[in-house]
């Protein structure tokens, strides 16, 4: 009983983990950046829909949508502005300044605006489905995690049908093939690094609201979300959004169950060096080689 | 684009900024010592410490480890525990801690750098991770609460002496750590760790031992940050938990990054202003966040090189200005486009500043002096006394009896593919031997297996006889293959000099720590002056090599190549991109080298492969097709038919 | 050499990646219907003049298709107004179905999958090669050199050109294969498309074409 418990909430952060890994992987095809600000958003969609809902408020439909909006803008712009002239711009950096440090900056800047906002209290965005956790034989779920599960089965189906079955959705795949190739059939490859942007942007903020009830958040917590979709995607070697899908959740039910039967205190500890001693020992497998050379 | 901390002159330089910092540090913590602004002056200076080791690591090498603030844990826990615990004063505990840092780091590292590029950051990423999780759940580390210390830095029973001896204590300490990695950067093994920045492959085809190097500085990082992190609890008198939190090693590539991550100076000044934007207590102190984020974004869009950039950018512009208003000095703009010398003639100028009156020392240098000494003597003159290491082309004379090189059987495959199949051939000590193909036929692969940066999977490749199938690129090197790539691959940001000087180093085989003490930069640039005099670029000597012509970059590459006297010389298409009047002295300069050594040339241009060389093989489909002399090479059919098209 | 509009026309092109010029005032024209080598040496910057004119990379000079001024750095431009290419070393989306790298041309000018599934370029594309038929659902990247390159050819064919500029089609495959190669280039130039071929050595390349501009240094001339 005590196993499948912790199975099913490995599940739940572990589908978080899986949905930031992807997101992280996708844009990293397609623009050569890796977003470390993900898990920012994911923390600005939640604690803005709670302060728009219980300081200013608005009724939770428009407090949500309208923190939808501002960060759909923002990410747009901050494309627009920041990623434009760091990439397309004639003094174009290069190497591990674009691939790290930018989104990097975007993260620090992200929390320290939260700060200003929302201040340092832990808040979350009010439940969507209030209510006791759902019982099974033994087994407990809470209704937020549910939620959790069912949007990260939405969109990663929404996400897995648009690749599928249109054309943008191959274009999108052609770009992370080949960016090359997929400039000589026409495809502006910039066009879909703004789009996956904005859209891995919102995505994560929508995450961060419906799993806010679950954990709470204060203005630091995007980071060590962002980390965590990081390494997964690092395991799915951050070109493979399947892969990463795959490691996150395998991160996911192995810190459940380190700590569950481990040891509750040093449970991250002991996580955290199976997967260094991963990567040491199987670097190829992992798929960083191509990584790093493509 | 480099501080100048780097360029000549290595000692007067590197005590310069160290001693500037020292000096106008203890100025500020002498007048400001007892106050606020100058407890967040020796904070800033702990950090500084930090990050001027992470520039040598991270900034030159490209090597990203995100190992610093768990050695600066290190430092600040292991100076707190042998202070409260046993009473060891700080000074004597600090010295204690850093060995055992190092020998941590050292068994660390041995693991973890045998990872590289995107793995090495990920794997050391966990250490932060590990070691928060660690910190904030032991006990007897004061957990999430954090380590008070008893004693403090600098002893005394007066607050006032506290605060300012201990402040000048770490500003002394800077100013060490300063020194030091200005030393070791502008030593030769500095000059290693730039190729290794430019990329690994490189960097070992140039003979340096890049695991060595990659293990050495990171212990070296590890090292100053436990200093950092030692001095910063000396001075605190307490440990936070937060100091090893991965926000903390965030916030130190931040400083590293807003600063200028290849300028010592320059992270120095980052972690300075950083801390004191932190400790300001106003507006940008509460937040903070905000202001970092702001000012990376800025600063990066500006100038991938922080602010050591910006501000040398803008310096190099003043001069520039300064330069063009008084039109005395060295010509500017107006160099020869290549001053390739007609073969054989001995170069006439004493050009470059580096070039003393070494005309008169005569074979100083490795085989290439003989360019001055005629052909004929080739041999007797490689043998000067100062080409020890590399004292090779006298071997060239045996070669009637074993081949220089044999390729047995060589097959290579990538994934399935068959790129070379069966290839064999050998060649004598000396001569200039072409190989052609179509695109795609095998040549690079052929000539990555030679070189060692590609392992067969069938076959041996043998020098002298001697089976080198399974040495690494830079044990060949050693051994005499020397080649240059079809890509240009230089060290941008440095003189014409030291990039030629990068393949006469003798460093390779030692340690980085002994280069502090002595650096060998200067025997190897007089070697890389000869070599660039006997190819007539001794006045492209001090230029920096982005801003040359695409014919120099390669010349340059050339004589990097041939500077350290090569037995075998591989040449990745030296001629594309360059035009008809550039090839022609390409050619004479071809023919003068394969009168001296054994060179192996790949290259697109039948024409000038058919007037150079001495045998032509033919590569297609991975198969050797073709293997005669010129006029064959001419008349084949098969040729004909691959290359030609007629 | 005919009084028609030009299909190309290219006057002082130059093309150079940083300080190293690929490409130096080239000038030359294809007309309608023709059937166009372009040949010389390796690295001299042959494949450079198709990526200045196609749009891949930043050119000077000026670019004319069928007598309209083409954007500088817009590859959809140039295939919407009839100019695609095929380029060295096939370029394809490796972890794709050879179908869906076809499919993918039809991106010059729709968006939407029924229309391209449905258009006559695209079906004209995958009929052209009857051999790929089996093959359409792999992976593009377990396809053998020559198939990679048809269905290299087939994506060029699917964005509808009037002009098809194929960049050295027959680097690394075995002779017979190269043969099927020229041999589907030849059809598509009894079609009505105008060819630029590329090629290292000119003799396969004048087995198609009629014309054959010579290419050293950078330069551009006719021989």
């Amino acid at each position: 009983m005590k196993f499948g418990n912790l199975v099913i909430a490995g599940i739940v952060t572990g589908s978080i983990y899986a949905t930031f890994a992807v997101c992280v992987s996708v844009w990293y095809r397609v623009s050569n950046i890796l977003n470390l600000a993900v898990g920012d958003f994911a923390m600005a969609g939640a604690l803005g829909v709670d302060n728009l809902y219980r300081v200013k408020g608005l009724p939770l439909p428009a407090a949500i949508a309208a923190t939808l909006v501002v960060i759909a803008v923002f990410a747009y712009l901050y494309d627009q502005v920041v990623l434009r002239i760091a990439q397309d711009g004639p003094r174009r950096a290069e190497g591990i300044v674009v691939t790290f440090f930018f989104t990097f900056a975007l993260s620090f800047f992200i929390d320290g605006v939260a700060k200003m906002l929302f201040g340092t209290d832990v808040h979350a965005a009010p439940a969507l489905w209030a209510g006791q956790s759902l019982a099974f034989a033994g087994l407990h779920l809470e209704r937020a995690g549910l939620l959790v599960l069912a949007c990260a089965v939405i969109i990663g189906g929404a996400f897995w049908l648009y690749i599928r079955y249109t054309l943008g959705g191959k274009a999108l795949e052609a770009c992370g093939e080949n960016p090359v190739g997929a400039r000589i059939a026409g495809i502006d490859t910039r066009r879909y690094r703004r789009l996956i942007f904005v859209g891995t942007a919102v995505i994560a903020a929508v995450f961060g609201i419906v799993e806010s009830p679950i954990t709470g958040y204060t203005y630091l917590s995007g980071a060590t979300i962002s980390l965590t979709g990081f390494l997964a995607a690092a395991y799915g070697g951050f070109r493979k959004p399947g892969r990463a899908l795959l490691a996150g959740l395998f991160i996911g039910i192995l810190e459940a169950l380190l700590g569950g039967y481990v040891s509750a205190e040093y449970g991250d500890t002991v996580l955290y060096a199976i997967l260094a001693a991963l990567v040491l020992a199987w670097p190829r497998g992992l798929g960083f080689e191509s990584a790093v050379s493509g | 684009m480099m501080m100048p901390v780097l360029s000549a002159a290595p000692r007067a330089r590197s005590l310069g900024p160290a001693a500037l910092v020292v000096l106008v540090g203890a100025v500020i913590v002498l007048l400001y010592g007892q106050q606020y602004t100058g407890s967040v002056f020796v904070l800033s200076a702990c950090y500084a410490i930090v990050t001027a080791g992470m520039a040598v690591q991270l900034g030159f090498s490209q090597q990203i480890a995100f190992s610093q603030s768990v050695f600066m844990g290190v430092g600040a826990y292991g100076v707190a525990m042998l202070n409260t615990h046993f009473n060891i004063p700080v000074l004597a505990a600090t010295p204690i801690v850093m060995i055992g840092a190092a020998l941590a780091a050292l068994l660390l590292g041995s693991v973890v750098t045998r990872a590289s590029g995107l793995a090495l950051a990920v794997a050391t990423l966990m250490l932060p991770l590990i070691a928060v999780g660690y910190v904030s759940s032991a006990a007897f580390l004061g957990g999430a609460v954090g380590a008070p210390l008893t004693g403090t830095l600098w002893p005394s029973s007066s607050t006032a002496t506290i605060a300012v001896g201990g402040g000048l204590v770490v500003i002394v300490l800077l100013g060490v750590t300063m020194f030091v990695t200005s030393r070791i950067l502008s030593s030769d093994i500095g000059l290693e760790l730039f190729v290794l920045g430019v990329d690994e492959r490189t960097a070992a085809a140039m003979g340096v031992r890049t695991p060595r190097r990659k293990l050495e500085l990171f212990v070296l990082g590890c090292v100053f940050a436990t200093l950092g992190g030692a001095v910063y609890a000396g001075t605190q008198q307490f440990v936070p938990e937060t100091l090893v939190d991965p926000t903390a090693e965030l916030a130190l590539l931040i400083m590293l990054f807003i600063g200028g991550r290849r300028s010592i100076l320059g992270a120095v000044v980052g972690a300075l202003v950083i801390q004191y934007l932190q400790g300001a207590s106003n507006w940008i102190s509460v937040n903070i966040l905000v202001v970092e984020g702001l000012l990376l974004t800025v600063v990066l869009l500006v100038d991938p090189e922080g602010l050591a950039g910006i501000v040398n950018t803008g310096l190099a512009r003043l001069r520039a200005r300064r330069g063009a208003a008084a039109p005395s000095g060295l010509p500017s703009g107006g160099l020869p486009s290549a001053g390739l010398p007609s073969a054989g003639l001995p170069s006439g100028e004493a050009g470059g500043p580096q070039a003393p009156s070494s005309e008169a020392g005569g074979p100083q240098t490795s085989y290439v002096a003989a360019t001055g000494a005629g052909r004929g003597g080739a041999d007797s003159a490689g043998r000067g006394p100062g080409a020890g290491a590399v004292s090779v082309a006298a071997d060239g004379a045996g070669a009637s009896a074993t081949p220089l090189l044999e390729c047995r059987g060589i097959g290579k495959e990538y994934g399935g593919l068959n790129v070379l199949h069966d290839v064999t051939l050998a060649l004598p000590g000396r001569g200039l031997f072409g190989l052609c193909g179509p695109n795609g036929a095998g040549k690079s692969t052929l000539l990555n297996v030679i070189g060692g940066s590609v392992p067969p999977t069938r076959g041996q490749v043998l020098l002298h006889g001697e089976d080198i199938t399974r040495k690494p690129p830079h044990e060949r090197f050693y051994q005499g293959i020397s080649r240059t790539f079809q890509a240009v691959h230089l060290v941008k940001g440095r003189t014409v000099l030291d990039n030629v000087a990068v393949s006469c180093l003798a460093s390779h085989t030692s340690g980085i720590v002994t280069r502090i003490a002595r650096s060998r930069l200067d025997e190897a640039r007089d070697k890389a002056a000869q070599a660039l005099r006997d190819l007539g670029m001794q006045r492209l000597a001090d230029r920096e090599v982005s801003s040359l012509t695409l014919e120099n970059q390669r010349m340059v590459e050339l004589a990097r190549a041939l500077a350290p006297g090569p037995r075998l010389l591989l040449l990745d298409e030296p001629a594309s991109g360059l035009s008809e009047e550039q090839r022609r002295r390409l050619a004479d300069l071809l023919r003068d080298l394969g009168n001296r050594t054994c060179v192996l040339l790949v290259e697109h241009d039948l024409d000038l492969v058919a007037e150079v060389s001495q045998r032509i093989f033919v590569l297609s489909g991975g198969r050797l097709v073709f293997d005669g002399g010129p006029s064959d090479f001419r008349s084949s059919p098969v040729v004909n038919s691959l290359l030609v098209g007629l | 050499m005919s009084s028609e509009t030009a299909a190309l026309k290219v006057s002082n092109l130059s093309v150079s990646y940083g300080n190293v010029v690929a490409v130096h005032d080239a000038t030359f024209t294809v007309a309608e219907g023709e059937a166009c080598a372009i040949t010389g040496p390796n690295g001299n910057g042959k494949s450079s003049i198709l990526m200045g004119v196609t749009g891949m990379v930043r050119r000077r000079g000026t670019v004319e298709i069928f007598g309209t001024p083409a954007k500088n750095g817009d590859v959809r431009w140039a295939a919407r107004h009839g100019l695609t290419l095929v380029p060295e070393r096939r370029q394809l989306y490796p972890d794709l179905s050879a179908a869906d790298n076809i499919i993918l041309g039809c991106y010059a000018w729709t968006r939407s999958i029924s229309k391209a599934r449905k258009s006559g370029p695209f079906g004209k594309a995958i009929e052209l090669f009857p051999e790929l038929k089996p093959h359409l659902k792999q992976a593009a990247g377990t396809l053998s050199g020559g198939q990679q390159q048809m269905v290299a050819i087939a994506r060029g064919l699917a964005s509808d050109p009037k002009i098809l500029a194929v960049d050295e089609p027959c680097l690394g495959l075995a002779e017979a294969i190269a043969k099927r190669v020229y041999d589907v280039l030849a059809s598509i130039h009894e079609q009505g498309t105008t060819l630029i071929v590329v090629e290292e050595a000119p003799k396969r390349a004048l087995t198609l074409c009629n014309r054959r501009v010579e290419v050293r240094n950078g330069m551009a001339g006719t021989p």
